[in-house]
């Protein structure tokens, strides 16, 4: 048995989903372990993360970090999209209320706007999601409500559409992408990989031009290796799968990263994401059912 | 619900923490935290920095910051049985820009120093621009280097939180989260890189503190903590932790576009300080940065620990003598910092 398949099994008997080995579950773990299990067949045990996310859930439909911490919110992203692959993979219709709950409350939050200005080099006026209410939208939680969106049928969605250009826009002029500043005071900044490969995956499915995405796949490609990191592993290889690129050794990183991890005593986050990599399809960033809103629908 | 309403309502309820041994312990010590910022600002008395010249990271660092301890005051029964939580500045490693972060040998040797003084050791970070911080450990060189000398790591940014009554009331936030390391330490130790910042001009111990703030709840960056104001926040995050030192590390330092894109300045310092408004002071005289003028700074004066030079009792070597200016981005918000107007700049 390899170690990946030792990890799905571990993954499958647990009982919370935490960042950190016997850490208190958090919903970004949770979500993350509900759709490895689902992408892998394992419904009944992912059913367990997904009926947690709604036991957390706010009576606004959002999602918080944790059970104690309501805000901020970002992960309700992560859980639309463990509860529509869950019903998706299982065919039972268990989570489509908190779903549906969950992507209004999305459409309604928005990370704040600025007045361009000249020392920033990204578009400041495009609209995406925060982190935190009332602050400026950055590249992952915006990835995140993207493939959430997009996995609900909302891929036509005015939000879903400004958030993709977003995401071109905070792309790196040389490729690759950090936390979501491109040019500051004239200088381009660092490239990482796992916000690169979140990017990617926002992206998968749509039709840009812009040279920034290849440069960005190329980036990916450059940068993996057996000594990558896991989440930026993980991430890195979801990114490039998306847009159809497999890197050859794929398995192999994917097998020694979890090795590596076994020895340090990895937390559920890590399984779920090493089980999600190394899972063949990503049919989880598919839509799973049509829209219930028409495109650019306001809700209240 | 805003963030900011978020805090403000639960700095209204009175309510019993989760975690109630750990909330009575972080009360507790924030209490003392507070009561000696109180004190200090009675009492107005003189501060001590110590700093040290020609050192090296493969040199006796141990020792340095020992002597540097001593200078200033502090000694080893304080530290018997306590718990010491070391903050290096991690924020975006890179193996190319090894001067962007705090070396792991001046992290080693402080650990090694207060673990013989018999406090139990660990090193804690909150990576600001990076969730990954495994990636963060391994391009600073500083998870290998712990592993090997049997230190544990704390990954603040993932941690349980809990909240503490905003006591600089500089910003609007009303409460400010901790991560649970932070909460159980007796001493949390600043141990900044000296390093030019392209927005407030200097880096160092005071606002090193912003990465003990949790990302799970102020995001990638703690844009939070932007939008309530970098200098206010700044001072506000130290005015609300248990009880600070400074451990500079000014060996190979960062001058031009920093804290990350900037050039690499060697030094061969290491400072050291109980009161970090003194410490960042003393850094930002040799930097040739006038201390008020850095926005941060200037609200701490006063209120947090002294600025002013006559405040400030020098142990080690004498600032004036290592003078040596710092080039900053040629901005009007960099220039004005200038202690002396026609120092070095880099467009």
């Amino acid at each position: 048995m390899s170690q990946l398949t030792r990890n799905l099994e571990v993954l499958a008997t647990s009982s919370s989903w935490g960042y950190q080995l016997d850490g208190a579950s958090a919903a970004e773990p949770a979500a993350l372990a509900c759709l490895a299990l689902a992408c892998h067949g394992r419904h009944e045990m992912a059913r367990l993360p997904a009926q947690w996310l709604v036991d957390i859930q706010a009576s606004d439909g959002s999602v918080g970090v944790n059970a104690t911490q309501s805000a901020p919110a970002w992960p309700t992203s992560l859980a639309i999209l463990a509860w529509n692959q869950f019903e998706s993979t299982s065919g039972r219709n268990e989570f489509s209320s908190a779903s549906e709950k969950a992507i209004r409350w999305s459409l309604e939050a928005r990370g704040k706007t600025a007045i361009q200005q000249a020392h920033v080099g990204h578009d400041t006026m495009l609209n995406g999601w925060s982190w935190a209410a009332d602050t400026h939208a950055w590249v992952e939680p915006t990835c995140m409500f993207v493939m959430a969106l997009k996995a609900s049928g909302h891929m036509q969605h005015e939000r879903t559409r400004e958030a993709v250009r977003l995401i071109v826009d905070r792309l790196l002029p040389a490729g690759g992408c950090n936390y979501g500043n491109t040019i500051v005071l004239g200088q381009e900044l660092l490239p990482h990989v796992q916000p690169t490969g979140l990017a990617m995956l926002a992206l998968a499915g749509e039709t840009s031009t812009d040279p920034r995405v290849q440069k960005s796949l190329n980036y990916l490609e450059q940068q993996l290796s057996e000594g990558t990191s896991t989440t930026s592993l993980c991430y890195g290889l979801l990114g490039l799968a998306a847009h159809a690129r497999h890197p050859k050794r794929a398995a192999s990183w994917l097998e020694d990263a979890a090795k590596r991890l076994e020895q340090l005593g990895p937390s559920s986050y890590k399984r779920a994401l090493l089980s999600l990599a190394a899972c063949p399809e990503l049919s989880w960033l598919l839509p799973t059912k049509p829209s219930t809103l028409s495109a650019g629908a306001h809700v209240s | 619900m805003s963030h900011n309403e978020e805090h403000q309502r639960e700095s209204k309820v009175t309510r019993p923490s989760r975690r109630a041994v750990l909330a009575a312990g972080g009360v507790a010590v924030a209490g003392v935290a507070g009561a000696q910022l109180a004190s200090w600002a009675a009492e107005r008395r003189k501060t001590a920095v110590f700093v040290a010249r020609n050192q090296k990271y493969d040199g006796p660092l141990e020792k340095t910051i020992h002597d540097g301890l001593v200078a200033c005051g502090l000694q080893q029964a304080q530290f018997q049985g306590k718990r010491v939580l070391l903050k290096p500045n991690l924020v975006e490693p890179t193996r190319l820009i090894p001067h962007m972060t705090t070396h792991p040998a001046v992290i080693n040797a402080a650990a090694d120093l207060f673990r013989n003084w018999g406090a139990s050791v660990t090193v804690g970070e909150a990576p600001g621009h990076v969730r990954d911080t495994e990636m963060a450990l391994i391009e600073s060189g500083v998870g290998e280097a712990l592993r090997d000398a049997g230190v544990e790591f704390a990954d603040l940014n993932y941690q349980e939180v809990d909240w503490r009554r905003n006591r600089g009331r500089l910003s609007p936030l009303k409460a400010i989260y901790f991560p649970q390391s932070v909460l159980e330490a007796d001493y949390v130790i600043s141990m900044p890189k000296m390093k030019t910042h392209h927005w407030v001009g200097l880096t160092c111990s005071m606002k090193n503190l912003y990465g003990v703030l949790p990302g799970i709840k102020y995001g990638w960056p703690k844009n939070v903590l932007h939008h309530a104001g970098i200098p206010q926040t700044v001072v506000d995050i130290n005015a609300t932790l248990p009880r600070t030192l400074a451990i500079v590390d000014g060996i190979d330092c960062m001058e031009g576009d920093g804290p990350i894109l900037g050039s690499l300045k060697r030094m061969g310092l290491v400072c050291v300080g109980e009161s970090l408004p003194a410490v960042d002071a003393t850094v930002a005289r040799i930097m040739d940065l006038e201390p008020s003028r850095v926005s941060y700074l200037g609200l701490a004066a006063g209120r947090f620990g002294p600025i002013d030079e006559p405040s400030i009792e020098q142990r080690g070597e004498a600032w004036q003598e290592l003078v040596s200016p710092f080039h900053i981005l040629d901005e009007p918000h960099l220039k004005k910092l200038r202690a002396t107007p026609a120092g070095p700049l880099v467009s």
